[in-house]
């Protein structure tokens, strides 16, 4: 009925379909929960990843992710009609790099086209400015699934061609590529998310970082299997899926919480919130789950990709070439610096949003989320406890999406056990506890905060004076004046926007200018331009038949 | 059957050993350090002191924390035992052996490191958000240089446990190489910035403007800060021990073998005091750095973590 004429179109469900399912399943419902389930757009935008993912034939594929950009350029534009431009714009460059590529034949050059296309909708550095203008624009629940399952559709696509499809044109530079643009995604994301105030703007930033972070597994596993390491390559793609599954959880999770704080409070920049875990006790600590998945610290969902990603990157370091060990270095170092920066942009999320003093009235009253909107993010919260506890369950099921994917290979077994780390930790907190039992003191009282000896402040500044609070600027910028200078372009600003973004903005506007032109042109001007080229088209013959 | 009930033995002494010896080696440092300067300093056994006054002191809680404010010492305490656990210490082969991987070790420091920093916001006053800005940007520099490490001496001795590459390094004849040398300046910087010692933090200043990880737990009090100063003189413990196992992996033991435990349990004393005793002279060689100095300082280590693979790459190429 639908489809090319004569071909209709075709729908298969193997393993790597399923998988890609199961991380879109959980964020769509808990989003529907919390409030998107009366809007028609965000059906036809699931409903175009679903049926991107459970695409047979290309013209399929390329159908729904088109509806996929079409439906969420709408949900963008009820948000905030102002990067919707910029958002329709990147869906159209992604669409003409992708139609063309689907229905070439398998090579390098269809290859870098998929790169671009799906690259660019997933928020590959360099292409990855629109996204932290984009995402946080819509609704939170819209925000959470293009975040969490949109640029996973995008990495669909990728996987699907570079692996499978492509399986056997598949040359060393494509895994090459996506390390390299995956390790700048990494650092800029997470260098940008530190740096960024804005709760939800914060959280896209982050969504970059994890993009690249599965973009440097897939891209060391398909350098592994091109160059016939299948060893590596199963465990590079292990660490690539898990962070697929685990950012699909943490991160509409963050989203959700973001969205209700904004709700609650009026706002959602970093240095107008403070205390919110006193208001919104519930939400606090759904979100300390996501955000330990986030910052990848042990026992959350985040800590097992990580673990894998640079096990993978050992490995690849261990072999091979000298420049490509020097460069596997480098990237270790990258993947390190990266770690530490997501880490202390959770703790800025957490310690300045909801530890700490509230620096406003509205802030100070919050109240905790209404229950649907808890309960969506419950559900995710427990998601994630578990994938963080039980990553050997979680891996074993993503084992067979592996073996789909690079044939004949083996996956490895964890060396993380969660639990039994718990046990370490727990140990001795309980021989602590029994010392405390019977030796120490018992109780507490609550006295105003000592601060180094300062006074307690007047009666009119109820909650301290706010300024001497760390805003989420301030906090940052010890890391920005010590590493801004080499990641950031001189004025402070992002490396893709200022050689990448403006420029194209800048020739747009030329040619814009040139049409104008050309559409204000006098019928004078237009007759002599006719003219001038017959005058011209004549000449040429001239020259030809002359000869 | 005989083997896990003797290692399982061995990790229950380790852990047992540190805990209690811990207090001990920090007290060695500060009075070393103190003789070394020409002062008497206070006894060995003063930090024991110190540990027992806050248990006997009330635990006080500022108004505007909130709930979260007890857990971040158990989340810290815990999060650095575990990591103790992982590092052998007088024998290798510890019931934890299999998991005592170098990422899942660096993860727990990382969780310990967040706790601590955490608390440091919980008030949000100025002093603790100031120590906590300051330890994010080390932590930064110091997690990265501590990864090229560890793949330093994952290439060198082919595995990925702690327990490994100290069996590897203690069994095989590795010798000297400029590629160990530099990996050593490295992880000396990393232990000197994680443990909070000489030149980037002051473990003795008493200026809140000038702290790091003290800034952060400046409002904690009673048993909360005996929470806090036990797991950092944990922490000060493990870094040497790791060190130690790494480094001066002589006279080890072997879990199965009841026999080497004593020597291993003799020669890790004596490697405590000389560590001990080179961070104490150390220490009074070198004064505190300006805050942005430190990354200068740790970026070098993490140059140096990379030259020491670099070197490796270099000597598998030409076959050496």
């Amino acid at each position: 009925m639908f489809g090319l004429p004569g071909q209709g179109m075709h729908f298969r469900a193997d393993p790597i379909t399923i998988f890609f399912l199961c991380v879109l399943i959980p964020q769509v419902i808990a989003a529907a929960i919390a409030g998107m389930r009366g809007s028609l757009s965000f059906w036809v935008f699931v409903l175009g990843m679903g049926l991107t993912l459970l695409a047979a034939d290309a013209f399929t594929l390329v159908f729904g992710f088109e509806l996929m950009s079409a439906a969420s350029w709408l949900l963008v534009l009820r948000g905030d009609a102002k990067p919707a431009p910029l958002y329709i714009g990147i869906g159209l460059f992604s669409g003409a790099c992708l139609i063309p590529a689907v229905f070439l034949s398998p090579g390098n050059i269809a290859f870098a086209l998929i790169l671009l296309g799906a690259g660019a909708k997933a928020g590959l550095a360099p292409l990855h400015f629109w996204l932290p203008r984009a995402h946080p624009a819509p609704p939170a629940g819209v925000s959470a699934v293009m975040s969490g399952g949109m640029v996973k559709v995008a990495l669909y696509v990728i996987i699907r061609y570079g692996f499978v499809v492509f399986g056997n044109a598949v040359a060393p530079w494509w895994g090459e590529a996506l390390v390299i643009a995956g390790a700048a995604s990494v650092l800029l994301g997470s260098f940008w998310s530190f740096l960024e105030p804005e709760l939800k703007t914060m959280l896209a930033y982050s969504t970059v970082e994890h993009v690249g972070l599965i973009a440097v597994g897939l891209g060391l596993a398909l350098h592994a299997k091109a160059l016939g390491d299948p060893a590596l390559a199963a465990l590079a793609l292990q660490a690539a899926l898990f962070c697929i599954l685990a950012h699909g959880l943490f991160k509409p999770l963050l989203f959700l919480g973001a969205g209700a704080v904004k709700t609650a409070t009026g706002t959602s920049s970093l240095n107008a919130l403070g205390g919110l875990m006193r208001g919104m006790p519930r939400l606090g600590a759904l979100m300390l789950v996501g955000a330990a998945g986030m910052a990848a610290l042990p026992f959350g969902a985040g800590f097992a990709p990580e673990f894998l990603l640079l096990h993978s990157a050992f490995a690849a370091a261990a072999s091979g070439g000298i420049v490509a060990r020097i460069g596997f270095t480098a990237l270790l170092v990258i993947l390190g610096v990266a770690a530490a920066l997501s880490l202390s942009a959770v703790i800025r999320l957490i310690g300045l949003g909801f530890l700490g003093r509230p620096r406003s009235l509205h802030v100070a009253a919050a109240e905790d989320a209404p229950r649907a909107v808890l309960g969506a993010i419950a559900l995710l919260g427990i998601l994630c406890a578990l994938v963080g506890l039980l990553p050997g369950l979680v891996l074993l099921g993503l084992n067979p999406v592996v073996v789909e994917l690079v044939p004949g290979a083996e996956p490895p077994s964890l060396a993380y056990a969660p639990l039994l780390l718990l046990c370490l930790g727990l140990v001795p907190i309980g021989l602590i506890y029994v010392l405390f039992r019977r030796f120490a003191v018992r109780g507490t009282r609550e006295v105003p905060a000592w601060n180094g000896g300062f006074g307690r402040p007047p009666a009119w500044l109820p909650f301290g004076d706010p300024f001497t609070q760390p805003s989420g600027a301030g906090f940052s910028e010890p890391v920005r004046r010590a590493m801004g200078r080499g990641i950031l372009t001189p004025g402070g600003g992002d490396w893709s926007v200022s050689y990448l973004y403006a420029p194209a903005l800048r020739l747009q506007e030329q040619l814009t200018r040139l049409a104008e032109y050309v559409r204000r042109a006098t019928v004078r001007q237009r007759l002599a331009f006719v003219l001038g080229s017959l005058v011209l088209a004549l000449f040429v013959l001239g020259l030809a038949g002359g000869r | 059957m005989l083997a896990i009930l003797a290692a399982l033995f061995a990790t229950l002494l380790h852990l047992a050993m540190i805990m209690l010896l811990a207090p001990m080696v920090s007290g060695i440092v500060a009075k070393l350090r103190a003789r070394l300067q020409g002062r008497r300093g206070p006894p060995w056994h003063q930090p024991y002191l110190d540990l027992r006054r806050l248990l006997h002191k009330t635990t006080l809680i500022p108004e505007n924390a909130t709930e979260l404010y007890q857990l971040w010492p158990y989340i810290a305490f815990g999060a650095i035992t575990a990591a103790v656990l992982l590092i052998p210490s007088f024998c290798t082969g510890l019931i934890t052996a299999p998991i005592s991987d170098f990422i899942s070790f660096i993860g727990l420091l990382a969780l310990a490191r967040a706790a601590v920093l955490l608390a440091g916001l919980e008030t949000g006053f100025g002093f603790g958000a100031a120590g906590a800005a300051r330890d994010v940007l080390f932590g930064i520099f110091s997690e990265a240089a501590l990864l090229v490490v560890v793949l330093t001496f994952v290439l060198i001795a082919h595995s990925p446990t702690i327990d490994g590459v100290s069996v590897a390094f203690r069994d095989h004849q590795i010798g000297l190489s400029v590629s160990l040398g530099f990996a050593l300046v490295a992880l000396l910087s990393v232990a000197l910035t994680e443990t909070g010692r000489m030149p980037s933090d002051n473990p003795a200043g008493h200026l809140e403007l000038a702290m790091v990880h003290e800034a952060m737990i400046l409002e904690y009090s009673g048993r909360l800060l005996f929470l806090f100063q036990y797991a950092a003189m944990l922490r000060l413990t493990m870094w040497m021990t790791l060190i130690g196992a790494v480094f001066l992996p002589f006279g080890v033991g072997r879990a199965e073998s009841l026999l080497s435990w004593p020597l291993g349990i003799l020669l890790w004393g004596g490697k405590m005091v000389f560590l001990a005793s080179t961070l104490a002279g150390f220490e009074i060689f070198n004064a505190k750095m300006r805050v942005f100095r430190v990354p200068e300082f740790l970026g070098l280590a993490l140059l140096l973590g990379m030259l020491s693979s670099i070197f490796l790459f270099v000597a598998a190429r030409l076959g050496v």
